[in-house]
């Protein structure tokens, strides 16, 4: 399968194999490079949101479907995380698996009115579904602690790995991140992935393909959200604290915005995107709720120039 | 022997009676029209063959196997294929992307097969692109496919969609007015094409207004007028008939 520009050096196997083996050395070695705390622990956040925005990319990039409720699940991921450990004494190890399995039923059980429900009621339902988990964690104070959240989850340790220092979560991170590369990157190099931009592009024309586009809308959106759950554990461990507050709308629409400026539909963009708007959330820290205003000045300016987002292939409905 | 037979279709949309009573059959390794007036009746069956609506009343029989009403996925999946009548590729994806997705039924990876056994799942997308290939160059289009599909100029979208829909080796293609919008050239072409995917063992059914092409391919004809079947027959028989020649142009006695 010779594509075009195939005759270039960047598409040889080996100039790849090289790029590849470069990159993961650098990534090994940056908390080596980088030693100061609080940048090390900016780049753990930007891998957070990367793995967020790589599964809400399936859903969006890839499926086309709009969901604000991508934060729920991320909370459903936390919380699981955070009660596991504390209520029920688990060790860390299983918590992410478990918390992405979560998260993943939940996205199976939201997914099921895709069926009947399309387009913007779909995404209003998938607002509802945010709202509503919110105010859960807020009210079952019994369970979730309330709006107090639960607060001093304890050390993570791995088989012994004690991951205590930004380094170590940098590291944690970093699996996490691989494991949903990989993983993802699989299944859009299958005849799922192509399913999926099937029914972005034309449902209709989709089902006429033999796609049952209803159950691949389930699998897409709930495999999208087993990654938020995953990302959930995460910062539940990281943070050592989940609360409601967490998991607001803001953060839903904060992870459509990294989406789209990464580029949708791209497997990489969303890194791009993480990267863009964590900087640029941390850099206008000081100016606290006013930041909103230059994010959205950021997705306005990327939607007038670059509609497809850095590097993304589809631009947002054309 | 008939590869598909339609018998009493009807399709209701309300209170309008889109197809009343339409009965046919469409033997192995032909190329059957279906032509009638604006508003006949034509794509409404091809919808409710396809598995896009189900008929209110009626059955269709393929390969001696009942149909009727099966979601669309799971007709495509037992060998019907087809194009629509307004362009439908996949725009923003490259050429052999869109036939790839084509090829979706024909592929048996499942998602344990992704995960688990991706080597597998990568010697099956192998074998894929091999045969979506030889479709392109079937086509003549091999060298068109790292193209997006939206950029292909509009004749060769229209052959797009139509190697999308055969890759997927279905024993009868449904093309929905396949020639609206081509130029008298492409038409021709197209035509070739359609008799070459007869040579490949694929039977055709194809909706079209413009008699020069329907006449060139179709070897029988079907009239459909107000939602009934009105004549049937071979291209001369059709041409030369008073009443169809009527449907179209109105009675002599109406000018």
């Amino acid at each position: 399968m010779e594509n075009i520009g195939s005759n270039s050096i960047l598409n040889s196997p080996k100039y790849k194999a090289v790029a590849y083996g470069m990159l993961f050395i650098v990534c090994l070695l940056l908390p080596k490079i980088i030693t100061n705390m609080y940048y090390l622990g900016i780049i753990n956040y930007i891998i957070l949101y990367t793995i967020l925005c790589m599964g809400l990319n399936l859903i969006l990039g890839y499926a086309g479907l709009l969901s604000f409720g991508h934060a729920a699940f991320y909370g459903l991921g936390g919380y699981t995380t955070a009660i596991l450990i504390k209520r029920y004494g688990f060790s860390f190890l299983p918590c992410p698996l478990l918390s992405g399995v979560v998260a993943l039923l939940f996205g199976i059980l939201l997914g099921l009115p895709t069926r009947k429900v399309r387009g913007d009621y779909f995404c209003l339902l998938t607002i509802a579904f945010g709202e509503i988990f919110r105010l859960v964690a807020q009210a079952w104070i019994g369970f979730t602690n309330g709006a107090m959240g639960i607060v001093g989850i304890p050390i993570p340790s791995i088989l012994g790995w004690s991951i205590r220092t930004e380094a170590d979560f940098y590291y944690l991170g970093l699996i996490l991140l691989a494991f949903t590369y990989i993983t993802i990157s699989l299944l859009i190099h299958s005849r799922f992935g192509r399913a999926f931009i099937a029914i972005r592009e034309d449902e209709l024309a989709a089902s006429v393909m033999g796609i049952n586009t209803a159950i691949y809308k389930i699998i897409v959106f709930a495999i999208g959200c087993f990654y938020a759950g995953l990302a959930g554990s995460y910062l539940a461990v990281y943070q050592t604290t989940v609360t409601p507050s967490n998991f607001r709308l803001e953060e839903s629409c904060l992870m459509i915005i990294m989406v789209i400026v990464g580029g949708m539909g791209s497997l990489l963009a969303p890194v791009a995107g993480g990267i863009v708007m964590t900087l640029a959330t941390e850099y206008f820290r000081s100016i606290s709720e006013y930041r909103m205003l230059i994010i959205g000045v950021i997705m306005v300016a990327v939607l007038l120039y670059r509609p497809q987002g850095i590097f993304g292939t589809s631009a947002f409905k054309d | 022997m008939s590869l598909l037979t339609a018998k009493t279709i009807q399709k209701k949309f309300g209170g309008v009676i889109a197809l009343n009573d339409v009965s046919l059959t469409v033997d192995k390794g032909e190329i059957v029209g279906m032509i009638g007036p604006n508003g006949s009746g034509k794509t409404t069956f091809i919808n409710n063959l396809s598995g896009l609506y189900a008929p209110t009343k009626g059955q269709f029989i393929f390969n001696d196997e009942d149909i009727t009403g099966l979601p669309a996925h799971v007709i495509t999946g037992k060998g019907i294929s087809r194009t629509f009548q307004n362009l439908r590729v996949f725009p923003n994806i490259t050429v052999l992307e869109n036939i790839l997705i084509g090829l979706h039924c024909r592929i048996d990876t499942s998602l344990w097969d992704v995960y688990a056994r991706f080597l597998k799942t990568r010697r099956v997308e192998h074998q894929a692109k091999k045969k979506a290939m030889t479709v392109l160059e079937l086509a003549e289009l091999s060298d068109s496919q790292g193209i997006l599909a939206k950029n292909l100029p509009y004749g060769k979208q229209r052959l797009l969609e139509i190697c999308r829909a055969i890759v997927s080796d279905p024993y009868l293609l449904l093309l929905d007015e396949p020639c609206a919008g081509m130029n008298p050239v492409e038409m021709d072409d197209l035509a070739d094409f359609i008799k070459l995917l007869q040579t490949k063992g694929i039977t055709v059914f194809v909706i079209e207004h413009n008699m020069r092409f329907i006449m060139s391919v179709a070897q029988r004809l079907i009239v459909l007028a107000n939602g009934s079947k009105f004549q049937e027959g071979t291209p001369t028989q059709i041409q030369n008939d008073k009443d169809v020649q009527a449907i179209y142009l109105g009675d002599e006695g109406d000018l």
